[in-house]
């Protein structure tokens, strides 16, 4: 930060305010009216040309016949041309013969002029130089201005934004504060720059383009920016700008450029070119005020890289922990829904899955770790591993369990977390009928249910201990048939857990879960699984939540084989960048 | 199940299409549209011509109690099946920047969005839709990590207006243009212009405001003065509070109240929550008609499941002696009870 900056900058405690909040108001709105003036009873009788001289106001008498009377010397001073014995208008100054006069701009310097009528058709003019009262109040508002518009600035770069939008936002606010025509080169990377440039239109919004430039074809002064100094070579920037094509209706003989580094890390995160049209010079005010934007944006633009390549690590690890959707099978139709607790994360303690047995038949299971967040998250991911493995060298789910349970227990005795889940995991085998057969083994969890055609909503009984706490658990198992159009339903404890309700405290509970499936069993399972979602979640209002997740499996019958449909594309890779010359 | 539905033509194929919808028969209903692709229908129309009237068939019977919700809800997922078989029978290639698409945190209704979303699609744009109920943190963070042009935010419910107000901002704060469609909005936008937002009535106009970035950009700032008087901000705070009092008044004047279920108890304490909410979006927007609407539907609902308007009529009076120092709620409570005394009064069908 230059000195510069700091001048500009608000301090933060709120002493530096917007025009017009104006808490100490220098001309009180109800001033008490002043009484109207005595005349002068000036006794000892003075010398007045002497008083006179000592005015700041110069004076003009003039008589009726507008002959100057008398000119005090510092009129004489502010208007040479007016001669005392002449007549006024022979000076020629045309203010002073307009009926209401007000200010003017003699000889470079700001005159006011004030007119009275004196005894006799005589009439007096009061010249006061104001030059550098409103050059201090014309001070005072450019830096109320500056300060205005670097808070703005601050507070439309100040959050983590998407690097390419804070870069459109840097050149978007540039104009037309800064300059007519903005344009941001980003420090090259692998041989090229990309830029986005502003341009001022004649509405408010300006213009927006962008591209990319090999970093060779970089004007010099832009490079010499890029390495961290300001070129001083000034014509030479707007020169180089308008050959280059950079500053389109701008004309090189009347325009004015300049090229301030963005500071970064360690070198510059860019430069920012400015141009003006009129030729209106970068005097050093402005250019305090360029830098000091400078200074902001290059700020933006580097928490932004920041923040891009930290989400980029972990968004690759979140992916890796999202629950994987169930894999086509054979007979079932599949249904999930999972929301996390922590929203902003989207990965949580919940996990679901399954995977193709060679027989035909489908391993699945849901459940639940303890403890919320990242921590729980990377325990689901070893958990599912676990499974992935496993599943290859047994699939008779009680067995199954039991090895999970070893594995788990020795993971987490090496790693000392204490770490337990509660899971349901079975085995679907599909029959020629269009029936299941669902084989569950419980570890800890609540139970599932079912839902029959005859609309009756059962409740599997199935028991069993913690999963990853005790060497050898007891493990409940339990086999359920589904004719073609029934659905069993495994869900976790953030949906019957769910504080809602009237207070906000009150749980969701297993009978409201039973109720608002009740008359579902004609539902697909997705939109089963939807549904468990929306109730859990309207229940809860905006109030906190644990994690949820639910796993329907529904016996699709012997009907038409299942068309494969797409679903809505996810995000994908962004746009190939173009090679263009702004 | 037969082709007889090959007509190139969606209100032709409207009743059969229809058909599939209440037996759930997602292949079927595929069939239609994918049909009608086929010979030559344009995907855009088989959208808004086939799949949107009929997704609103599925509201009005749900609203007139012909349909479950068990149904409402099958139906509405072979719906999201269909639009998902044009989208992949379509493919639109991409030529355009990002276009974020998602439902306010809360709002399940996603099939309006998701078409606005097709259609965004079948025009160039490069679509993410969110999906349903998007907590704020989520699409934020999502505008952080990919460059969006704009997002696309969906209302069904103008209960959810001071929300969606809030998730408008979080977008601008990301320096995101939004542009805001649903019946949230009111059925002319009227909300969204209260809340200095873009506003689009359908997916074609929605798709050439979001053709137009500067018109994105230059929206006329929130009239939000009347927030001032602090009668939104304390009526949320009493929500609870209201809702108990108002049971503990409905258990006292209307006998069978005593007797509910607690299904029937649960669902009469989030009818009464949607009274305050409601009020609340109201005070929020300070415009009377939306509370008036919503008092009109909710008694419409009522009676479609024999609930007497006189029941909303009283907890309109409960909330209206509550809140005695709460003139602009007063005053929108007041116009609200006169319009339940005219429903009621009316000849009954």
């Amino acid at each position: 930060m230059t000195s510069a900056d700091v001048r500009g900058a608000d301090p933060g405690d709120g002493r530096v305010s917007t025009p017009g909040t104006g808490r100490a108001r220098p001309w009180p709105d109800a001033a008490p009216a002043l009484p109207p003036l005595a005349p002068d009873r000036g006794l000892p009788t003075p010398d007045w040309s002497e008083v006179v001289e000592h005015f700041r106001e110069g004076l003009i008498v003039c008589d009726a016949d507008g002959v100057v009377r008398h000119l005090s010397p510092v009129a004489e001073r502010l208007v040479p041309e007016v001669v005392a014995g002449e007549v006024l208008a022979a000076a020629g100054v045309p203010a002073l013969l307009a009926t209401d006069p007000g200010e003017f701009t003699h000889h470079g310097r700001r005159l006011r002029l004030r007119q009275v009528p004196l005894s006799a058709a005589r009439r007096c003019w009061y010249v006061e130089d104001v030059t550098e009262s409103v050059s201090r109040a014309d001070a005072l508002l450019a830096e109320r201005a500056r300060s205005a518009f670097l808070a703005v600035v601050g507070e439309k770069l100040g959050n983590p934004l998407h690097p390419d939008r804070a870069a459109a936002a840097v050149v978007r606010l540039a104009v037309p504060t800064v300059a007519d025509v903005a344009v941001l080169v980003l420090a090259p990377r692998s041989g090229r720059a990309r830029w986005w440039r502003a341009v001022r239109a004649d509405d408010e919004a300006p213009a927006l383009d962008s591209g990319m430039l090999a970093a060779a074809a970089l004007p010099s002064a832009i490079e010499e920016g890029l390495g961290g100094t300001e070129p001083h070579a000034l014509d030479w920037v707007v020169e180089q700008a308008v050959e280059a094509g950079w500053l389109p209706g701008v004309d090189a003989a009347g325009a004015t450029a300049r090229v301030v580094p963005l500071p970064g890390r360690e070198t510059p995160a860019g430069v920012l070119l400015v141009a003006r049209r009129d030729g209106r010079w970068y005097d050093e005010a402005d250019l305090d005020l360029v830098r000091a934007f400078a200074a902001r944006a290059g700020a933006a633009l580097t928490t932004a890289v920041l923040y891009r390549d930290q989400a980029e690590v972990a968004d690759t690890l979140q992916a890796s922990l999202l629950p994987v959707e169930p894999a086509a099978a054979a007979g079932v139709q599949w249904g999930t829904a999972y929301r996390p607790a922590q929203a902003g994360l989207r990965i949580g303690g919940d996990f679901y899955g399954s995977h193709r047995l060679v027989d035909g038949g489908s391993v699945f299971f849901l459940g639940d770790v303890s403890g919320k967040g990242v921590e729980a998250a990377v325990f689901t991911g070893q958990l599912r591993q676990c499974l992935h493995a496993l599943h290859r060298v047994e699939s008779q789910p009680g067995r199954l369990l039991k090895l999970l349970n070893d594995a788990l227990l020795e993971t987490t005795q090496a790693h000392g977390q204490g770490r337990f889940a509660t899971m349901v995991l079975g085995v679907v085998r599909p029959h020629r009928d269009g029936s299941l057969t669902l084989t569950m083994a419980g570890g800890g969890h609540l139970p599932p249910l079912v839902l029959r055609a005859s609309s009756e909503v059962e409740v599997v009984p199935l028991s069993g201990m913690l999963i990853g706490v005790v060497p050898d658990p007891r493990i409940g198992e339990v086999t359920v048939h589904l004719a073609p159009g029934e659905t069993c339903l495994l869900y976790s404890d953030g949906v019957t857990e769910a504080r809602g309700g009237l207070r906000g405290d009150e749980q969701f509970g297993a009978e409201r879960l039973l109720h608002a499936v009740t008359g579902c069993h004609r539902m697909p399972a997705p939109a089963l699984a939807e549904r468990i979602e929306q109730v859990t979640c309207d229940w809860l209002g905006h109030g906190d939540h644990d994690d949820i997740a639910v796993l329907a499996l529904r016996a699709t019958g012997p009907g038409r084989p299942g068309r494969h449909l797409h679903a809505v594309h996810g995000p994908t890779g962004a746009d190939r960048p173009r090679e263009t010359t702004p | 199940m037969t082709a007889t539905t090959t007509e190139a033509d969606p209100a032709r194929a409207f009743p059969g299409y229809l058909e599939f919808l209440a037996e759930a028969d997602e292949h079927g209903a595929v069939e239609v549209a994918v049909g009608l692709l086929e010979s030559g229908v344009p995907a855009e129309r088989v959208l808004l011509d086939l799949v949107a009237p009929a997704q609103a068939e599925v509201g009005e019977r749900w609203a007139r109690d012909e349909w479950s919700v068990a149904q409402e809800h099958a139906a509405t997922h072979i719906s999201e099946r269909v639009v998902a078989a044009v989208a992949a029978y379509a493919d639109p290639r991409p030529t355009r920047g990002r276009i974020v698409v998602a439902c306010m945190d809360g709002e399940w209704h996603a099939l309006p969005a998701r078409l606005v979303a097709e259609v965004l699609r079948l025009r160039g744009w490069q679509v993410t839709f969110l999906g349903a109920s998007v907590p704020a943190a989520h699409l934020v963070s999502y505008l952080h990590r990919y460059d969006a042009h704009a997002v696309a935010l969906a209302c069904a419910l103008p209960m959810r207006l001071p929300h969606a107000h809030r998730m408008i901002e979080a977008c601008r704060r990301s320096d995101v243009p939004v542009v805001v469609g649903g019946r949230g909005f009111g059925d002319d936008g009227r909300w969204a212009r209260v809340l200095g937002v873009a506003w689009a009535p359908d997916a074609p106009t929605a798709a050439d405001l979001l053709a137009d970035e500067r018109a994105l950009r230059a929206m006329p700032p929130a009239r939000l003065d009347h927030l001032a008087d602090d009668e939104y901000a304390s009526l949320t705070k009493r929500r609870g509070e209201l809702i108990d009092s108002a049971l503990a008044d409905l258990r006292e004047r209307v006998p069978g109240v005593r007797d509910y279920t607690p299904a029937q108890l649960d669902s009469t304490v989030s009818d009464l929550g949607y009274i305050v909410d409601f009020l609340a979006a109201a005070l929020y927007v300070d415009d009377e008609t939306l509370f008036g609407e919503f008092v009109e539907w909710l008694v419409a609902i009522l009676v479609s499941r024999r609930v007497p308007a006189s029941a909303v009529g009283l907890t309109l009076d409960h909330y209206g002696q509550r809140l005695r120092d709460f003139p602009r709620a007063g005053r929108f409570l007041d116009r609200a009870r006169a319009l339940v005394s005219g429903l009621s009064d009316a000849p009954r069908r």
